[in-house]
């Protein structure tokens, strides 16, 4: 079971920088973007198609694609933000769920079925720990998700745009009306979170299966993290992110549970919104 | 004038509809179909597009005595309510004399008790799932996944002497006693028992990690897998990060492209493959020179499902030209119940439908490899490796 769960902490740690993306666009920009991890699925497979069709180095492929990643991001941002100003967050959200399929058919159409030749960013063994060896992606994926989740803090608290952000997200029109441009900072937050997905997942997609659904679908782990921070605790996103990965090597380890693997995030997300909503429920019934 | 206006419409349609008859008949031309996943997530479009290319050559050069073939590739799009529309609209709605070069992930099971109602044949240029090695009116080119594993088995434990073998089984539908009775095959053959079976594992699945953990825990040398290509490169990526280099992988036909070569990098002790065909990426073969022109002539991609659409329509066309008098579906069926076995240096096993009440004879494969660091597939035997007889 511990084998287990040290396999499964490299996707872990995926989902733990997901969920912390996710839950600042969340709290900052009031949005659940569903495309979070398919416009980084996108970035990576414009850099594999730089590096192999018009022979760009690999580093500079890799950057491209991490920019392109983030531009992506930022455009769908100004759209948010421009016309869906006023919307409320269901609203907002759905419009992710369609650039989220968007992004996976385009992948399709442009890069077609068959499977891209990734090179690894990071390849091989960092240490062995219990019998298991850790890879170096597990080490920097899990990392990673721990420095974006402290730097966000510390930029939130500490920091005049840190104040200005968490203004913005408590009271949007009064912070508007106190001068705080908010359009450029939504697009700011759209942006960031977009170059941080992408990264983790260019570092991500060479060591595991990269066609674009199961690239864009890595939302759903993340969101199932995320919503055990509600949506609004960094600390806890972390958190929620490395369990369910350990949870999911660990179930693996024993054959009858393996079916549950797909499952977990799932379950989760079922039994947390139960958890979380229950008072409301009972108080109506009342 | 109410009451003339259907009458004039039916009379109109009756005509019509005797012309279409009359076209169908000896002279028009001879319509043959096909079910392909042509898109999807997961398409197959060389098999059918190889067919068309051998009707089309046959057509240009006179057709068969005198009638060209009017050949008809449908889409399933990978769902079954499609799979079952596409073959109704062209057995039932264009009259095909029989289905030649199809390839599908679903076709055969969905659509083989219709195959049988309507009394056609079909020979799918590649077959995959288990009721199209189980039905007396469906007669695939190819090996086929289970003999394939049957094979890998075979080269892994008795050509390269591995011991330790493992097998990790993505198992979609009702695959899975399919797979057993090749696992049970290759013991009946060698005595031999696999060191553990994971059927588990899932399709599509994101991070294998846990999965090829627990197999290196288990103690196994080398892995047999039936996996799709994006599947496989995963899985070898995760044994490549943990550090996971001696194990050796005997892997099915589904890996054999050179898509799958140029994305491994690092493929352990070396990844083993029978090769359902000759192997395609012998550019000098003879064996394969005049499929390969052809595909090259038509930009048809060379891979192992244009080799199994090219045979199919090969195969069929054979049959056809020995035929005497009408070419209809019941003479079509009766000739390829009675037709002789067919040899051709691109398979191993002679092809025959015959009015066996299941087709799985196709039984060689020939054995390729692709080692660590080359990005190519190498022939890695002269001859055919075939399952023997009992």
């Amino acid at each position: 079971m511990l084998q287990g769960a040290l396999a499964g902490l490299a996707a872990g740690g995926l989902y733990a920088v997901l969920a912390v993306c996710l839950t600042l666009m969340s709290r900052l920009v009031r949005v659940v973007n569903f495309a979070q991890s398919a416009t980084g699925m996108f970035g990576c497979y414009v850099a594999v198609f730089l590096s192999v069709h018009l022979g760009f180095p690999e580093w500079l492929a890799t950057l491209a694609g991490i920019l392109l990643g983030g531009a992506l991001s930022a455009v769908l941002g100004w759209i948010v933000s421009t016309w869906l100003a006023e919307a409320d967050t269901g609203t907002r959200s759905a419009v992710t769920v369609a650039v989220l399929l968007l992004l996976i058919s385009l992948a399709f159409i442009l890069f077609g079925n068959k499977p891209q030749p990734f090179h690894p960013l990071l390849a091989g063994p960092a240490f062995t720990l219990g019998g298991v060896v850790v890879s170096q992606v597990t080490v920097v994926t899990v990392a990673l998700a721990v420095l974006v989740a402290l730097g966000c803090r510390a930029v939130l608290a500490r920091t005049s745009l840190g104040v200005r952000l968490r203004a913005l997200s408590e009271r949007p029109t009064t912070a508007e009306l106190l001068g705080i441009p908010a359009r450029p900072l939504s697009v700011g937050v759209w942006t960031a979170t977009g170059v941080i997905a992408t990264l983790a997942v260019s570092i991500v997609a060479p060591s595991q299966s990269n066609d674009p659904t199961s690239l864009a679908m890595l939302v759903v782990p993340a969101a199932a993290a995320a919503l055990l921070g509600g949506f609004r605790r960094l600390d806890l996103a972390v958190t929620g992110g490395l369990v369910l990965g350990m949870a999911q090597g660990a179930v693996a380890q024993a054959d009858k549970l393996s079916v549950l693997r797909y499952f977990l995030p799932f379950l989760v997300i079922v039994a947390l919104l139960l958890w979380t909503q229950r008072k409301e429920v009972w108080d109506a019934a009342r | 004038m109410r009451k003339v206006l259907p009458a004039l419409t039916a009379a109109v349609l009756l005509a019509a509809t005797g012309c279409a008859g009359s076209d169908a008949g000896s002279s028009g031309p001879i319509v043959v179909g096909s079910v392909n996943a042509l898109s999807g997530a997961a398409t197959f479009p060389e098999s059918s597009q190889a067919a068309k290319a051998v009707f089309d050559a046959a057509n240009a050069a006179g057709g068969v005595n005198g009638r060209r073939i009017d050949y008809k590739a449908i889409d399933d799009k990978g769902d079954p309510s499609a799979a079952a529309a596409a073959a109704r609209e062209v057995v039932g709605g264009d009259s095909a004399v029989a289905l030649v070069g199809s390839s599908s992930l679903i076709e055969c099971e969905i659509n083989e008790k219709y195959y049988e109602q309507q009394k056609i044949l079909s020979m799918p240029g590649i077959g995959v799932d288990p009721a199209c090695f189980s039905s007396a009116n469906i007669a695939p080119v190819n090996v086929g996944p289970f003999h394939d594993m049957t094979l890998t088995l075979l080269y892994g434990t008795e050509v390269l002497k591995l011991d330790d073998v493992c097998a990790l089984l993505e198992i979609a539908g009702n695959t899975l006693p399919a797979y057993q009775a090749a696992i049970g095959e290759w013991t009946k053959i060698t005595g031999k028992k696999l060191k553990y079976v994971d059927s588990t594992v899932p399709y599509g699945g994101s991070d294998y990690t846990p999965y090829i953990v627990k197999a290196r825990a288990a103690g196994c040398k080398a892995i047999t897998v039936n996996p799709v290509e994006p599947d496989s490169i995963g899985q070898l990526k995760a044994a490549q990060a943990q550090g996971w280099t001696d194990v050796t992988w005997l892997l099915l036909t589904s890996v054999y492209s050179e898509n799958y070569a140029k994305a491994i990098s690092n493929a352990g002790a070396g990844v083993y493959v029978p090769a359902e065909f000759y192997p395609f990426t012998d550019a000098t073969a003879p064996a394969n020179q005049e499929w390969r022109d052809l595909m090259t002539k038509n930009k048809i991609p060379l891979t192992s499902f244009s080799q199994g659409g090219y045979l199919a329509a090969k195969y069929f066309l054979a049959v056809l030209r020995e035929m005497k008098g009408d070419i209809t579906r019941e003479t079509v069926t009766k000739a390829l119940r009675e037709m002789k076995p067919i040899s051709d240096p691109m398979v191993g096993t002679p092809y025959v439908f015959g009015p066996a009440q299941a087709h799985h004879d196709n039984t060689a494969g020939w054995p390729i490899k692709l080692a660590t660091g080359t990005n190519k597939w190498e022939l890695s035997a002269r001859d055919w490796l075939r399952i023997p007889k009992p």
